[in-house]
């Protein structure tokens, strides 16, 4: 064979190449690579060639290669894009479990209170009567303490801090807190189980409180309301309104009771339910009471309970708030819970919820 | 406590043009929360919140003094009207006073009068109305007239059958019970004292009264009863409350008197009520009236300079606006230089330290007024160092997320549960008043309530489900020991169970993790760090494998980060062996066993298990050099006598 004729069967082999569209690349492969394939005979012809036309024939070859690789991989990729698959299929769910949904809230609370430099710490859920009560100014026997149905435990009580007793609140932490650090500033995030001795639907003996306290020099109402707004927005969403109105409490004083403006009627008290006409019909929010859900209680900690801490009131003030997670959690959008004893009731069915 | 007041009661102390919806908001805002107004056949009703500290309040004469001294500050002009009640005249007749032996230091104030020709009339539909308005049921009106009376004022009276009082020797002894002694409540309830509650006596020492909480059935008025004692008394707040509490008997009155109702108040309470007798029973005047004040409250002057006032609220306000709210309150108030000098009135107990004028003058300025700003003072840096919140977060949502469910379940348990948990009962903490049967011991354990969980849910099976809680282990002479614990219950297979932990346990970079346990036992435990510390245990039961962990243990153990390994620069052989194994072969020795024949044998895992036969993932490597066949043959020769000699194993299959 001369060099002229080996180059124009290199060429008409890749017109020929060029017309295969329906080959599967696994066919490509075979018509022209295969041992007896088209491509590879030709090639082993180029050894009937002079040195010098095989110089010539030897880069037309090499494209023609080329060429066919770049087939076979067109072709197979093709191929594998065409077969028939069905992507309605449903996924495969992995097991997920759950945190449990107080967990989550104090999970919230916690990073709230902790990015304006609060400190969370843990104290005992079995107390002495001194750092649930009389610390706090309420002695034995004060008609205050009505408002707080305890459990005690039949243990003998210490002779200076009194019955054991389940703490009724977290506010247990104000004195301990004050006693672990000796001295202000103060700036802490006490959560903790709480018991009562109380229950229905909207009671459980158990619940969860979360506590803060603040005391340092020159603390004011001010920054109590500061603190209110800051997680009544954090914690419900950036329009979420605080208020304190007067309350009592005996630790505190003053003392207030705490409302956050209600986020479904956005505070109005009125819901607006719209009828297909376009004009809204007004009705009383079923959620809040007049824009407003009453949250718990706080106070700027009164001198007797700085004085029971060691902290000289004269020098310091503080204020100290106190509310229950439940209570707090339940109203967020969507979670009016109607039984909160579903929350210690180990049902899956309620808890996968969360 | 609650008050209900109907907006005309309210007005007839009041000079106010105002709307219910706006007093709700503005008084609620300032003072006593309105809770609700509700409509009792046409007239607006409030339904008002006030504190244990404000008996004061708990009345529409006290509400009508707060709504006085709140609206002004609105910009509603509002004045409290003076209380009219006419002085009792001198009797037309004259009976004796029952010779009344006082107790000063139980009681603060006796003050009586003797009624006579009193009329047995239905009660006037006026007052009627205003009762059923505010829930009280209407008797005839002998008894609502100290019904009225009470709520209008604030302070309890009680009407005696005079007659009784008579029969039975026209005497009042004020004292304590012993006890044992019986008495028979005008609603026919009986009861015997246990000593120490404050009553009347008779001459013949029955006891005819419980002062300051309720009448009883032998001095009581009754169909027949045509004179009165109209009577008004002050117990001290303690002894009220003692009895009150003691015997469950919770009325109005006992609710006013342990809160330090003002025994001033019971002068305006009988002229009204004497007043009410004449104009509505025709009644007279038949004594002179008994005032035996022993203890007026007098109140000492608070202090309070504007510097303090500034301290709380953070905003300087004028001394003279502050002067004009607490006048409005009806204090007595001074300016001295920069110093209020307060003086509250004699129903104002609750104010008796700078804090309390502080907070007089506050709520009527309006916290509502006041900035709302952050705290610019240093964040204190003091962490406790036993706790790790972070970490339980992190083993809360690890254990989440690889598909097992957090609980919360009770801290306190059944007898039966207490005795599960496998510590004795009587090594558990008993509450002295439990509220059920099934919480009257503080749990030692998790385990049981954790069981059950996965009992109480058997369309989820195999579940696993975990808490963090706190155990608590009674110490003599102290609170108790309160372990906070990760407890963990599985229907899940043990092996699957083990390694979620143990997974864990790596998440939290927790080194020198060893679990032990012996040949055949139902119990393993849990060990970290160098020291070999003992941090829980892992039990198999019949349907479950329960965990315990002290969490201190993963806080005191657990590392933020690794310790980096430089990576490997040699080959890693890997390299599946198979073993038959006799029965009982306990895989975890052998195991260990194996790993420590050679430090080229960096990892042996138990890949799968079939029947007797088990299969081990071998990795081999030397840091320094590439490993060859010729290196690693006589490694895994060595395996295979190892296994044959020391536990009786075969290996599957042929050495080459």
């Amino acid at each position: 064979m001369i060099g002229s004729q080996y180059s124009e069967k290199l060429l008409a082999l890749k017109q020929r190449l060029q017309l295969e569209t329906t080959l599967s690349a696994e066919e490509l492969q075979q018509k022209y690579l295969g041992a007896h394939g088209v491509f590879t005979l030709l090639a082993k012809q180029i050894t009937e060639l002079t040195a010098d036309e095989r110089k010539l024939a030897g880069k037309p070859l090499n494209d023609l290669k080329m060429a066919l690789a770049t087939a076979i991989l067109a072709a197979h990729k093709t191929t594998s894009g065409q077969g028939w698959v069905d992507l309605s299929l449903p996924g495969e769910p992995p097991q997920v479990g759950h945190v449990h949904p107080i967990s989550q809230a104090m999970a919230e609370i916690t990073q709230i209170f902790t990015s304006i430099g609060f400190t969370r710490v843990r104290y005992p859920e079995v107390d002495w009567d001194w750092y649930v009560f009389e610390s706090l100014n309420m002695p034995p026997n004060h008609p205050a303490r009505d408002e707080w149905e305890t459990f005690f435990v039949d243990q003998a009580p210490d002779e200076k801090k009194g019955q054991m007793v389940l703490t009724t609140h977290t506010s247990n932490g104000q004195v301990r807190e004050m006693e672990r650090l000796g001295e202000p500033p103060i700036r802490m995030i006490n959560i903790a189980r709480c018991y009562r001795r109380q229950q229905d639907v909207t009671h459980t003996q158990m619940f969860h409180q979360f506590e803060g306290l603040v005391v340092d020099k020159g603390i004011t109402i001010q920054h109590l309301k500061g603190t209110l707004d800051y997680f009544a927005k954090a914690f419900y969403g950036p329009g979420t309104k605080s208020r304190i109105r007067p309350f009592h409490f005996q630790f505190t004083e003053p003392s207030f009771e705490v409302d956050f403006s209600c986020h479904i009627c956005g505070g109005s008290g009125i819901s607006l339910t719209s009828i297909p006409q376009g004009i809204g019909t007004a009705q009383k929010c079923k959620f809040c009471k007049s824009g407003w859900h009453e949250v718990g209680g706080c106070g700027m900690v009164h001198p007797n309970v700085l004085q029971a801490g060691g902290i000289d009131p004269e020098i310091y003030t503080g204020f100290a708030f106190g509310w229950g997670i439940e209570r707090t959690y339940t109203l967020k959008a969507g979670l009016a819970i109607d039984d909160i004893r579903l929350l210690y009731s180990g049902d899956l069915q309620f808890l996968e919820q969360f | 406590m609650n008050i209900l007041i109907p907006h005309s009661w309210l007005l007839e102390h009041l000079e106010a043009e105002i709307e219910p919806k706006k007093l709700q908001e503005y008084l609620s805002l300032c003072g006593p929360s309105v809770e609700q107004i509700y409509d009792k056949a046409g007239e607006p009703v409030y339904d008002i919140e006030v504190t244990t500290n404000r008996a004061d309040a708990m009345s529409v004469r006290g509400i009508a003094r707060e709504v006085a001294a709140i609206l002004p500050q609105f910009g509603v002009a509002a004045q409290l009207k003076p209380l009219a009640t006419p002085k009792i005249l001198p009797p037309t007749q004259e009976l004796a006073l029952p010779a009344i032996t006082e107790n000063d230091a139980l009681n603060k104030r006796t003050l009586c009068v003797v009624l006579s020709n009193v009329r047995r009339v239905p009660t006037p539909d006026w007052m009627a109305q205003r009762l059923t308005a505010i829930d009280m049921n209407v008797h005839d009106a002998v008894i609502a007239i100290t019904n009225y009376v009470t709520h209008e004022l604030g302070h309890p009276c009680h009407a005696f059958d005079y007659d009784k009082l008579v029969a039975s020797g026209n005497q009042i002894i004020i004292c304590e019970a012993g006890a044992g002694e019986s008495f028979t409540t005008l609603d026919g309830n009986s009861f015997t004292t246990v000593g120490g509650e404050v009553v009347f006596k008779d001459g013949a020492g029955q006891i005819i009264d419980l002062p300051s909480i309720k009448g009883t059935l032998n001095a009581s008025i009754n169909a027949r009863t045509k004179r009165i004692l109209l009577l008004a008394e002050s117990i001290n707040p303690e002894k009220v409350r003692f009895t009150s509490m003691t015997h469950a008997i919770r009325t109005t009155a006992a609710q006013l008197m342990e809160k330090n109702a003002d025994p001033a108040l019971a002068s305006d309470v009988l002229r009204l009520g004497v007043k009410l007798y004449q104009a509505i029973c025709g009644a007279e005047v038949a004594s002179a009236v008994y005032d035996h004040f022993s203890r007026p409250n007098r109140l000492s002057s608070v202090t309070l300079t504007s510097k303090e006032l500034l301290r709380y609220l953070g905003v300087a306000i004028p001394l003279n606006s502050a002067k004009e709210m607490l006048e409005r309150l009806e204090c007595a108030v001074e300016i001295a230089h920069d110093t209020l000098v307060v003086t509250p009135p004699s129903f104002r107990p609750d104010l008796s330290i700078p804090a309390d004028i502080v907070e007089e003058v506050a709520r009527l300025y309006g916290y509502h007024n006041l900035p709302s700003t952050l705290m610019a003072t240093p964040i204190p840096t003091n962490r406790p160092l036993d706790t790790n919140f972070t970490l339980e977060e992190i083993v809360q949502e690890f254990l989440a997320t690889v598909g097992w469910q957090e609980v919360y379940t009770y801290s306190l348990m059944s007898e039966a549960e207490a005795i599960a948990s496998g510590f004795s009962l009587d090594t558990h903490l008993k509450l002295a008043n439990p509220l059920t049967e099934d919480k009257v011991y503080l749990r030692r354990s998790l385990t049981p309530s954790l069981t059950a969980v996965v009992a109480a849910n058997p369309m989820r099976q195999p579940l696993s489900v975990f808490e963090i809680a706190n155990v608590y282990h009674p110490r003599a002479n102290d609170l108790p020991e309160e372990v906070l614990t990760l407890g963990i219950v599985s229907s899940s297979a043990y092996r699957r169970v083990r390694g979620v932990l143990e997974a864990l346990l790596s998440k939290l970079h927790i080194a020198q993790v060893e679990i032990e346990t012996a040949a055949g036992s139902h119990e393993a435990k849990i060990f970290c760090g160098p020291q070999h510390e003992l941090a829980g245990s892992i039990t198999q039961n019949k349907a479950n494998v329960a965990i315990v962990i002290r969490v201190r243990a993963l806080v005191t153990h657990a590392q933020s980060h690794p310790v980096y390994r430089p990576q490997a620069k040699t080959a890693i052989i890997r390299e599946d062996l198979t073993f038959t194994l006799p029965k009982q072969t306990a895989i975890g020795p052998l195991m260990a066993a194996l790993q420590n024949l050679d430090q080229h044998i960096t990892t042996l895992e138990l890949s799968t298990v079939y029947n007797d036969n088990y299969t081990f993932t071998i990795h081999y490597h030397d840091a320094k050099h590439n490993l060859t066949s010729d290196q690693i043959a006589p490694l895994r020769k060595r395996l295979v006598a190892e296994v044959a000699q020391r536990w009786g194993g075969s290996l599957v299959g042929q050495l080459t």
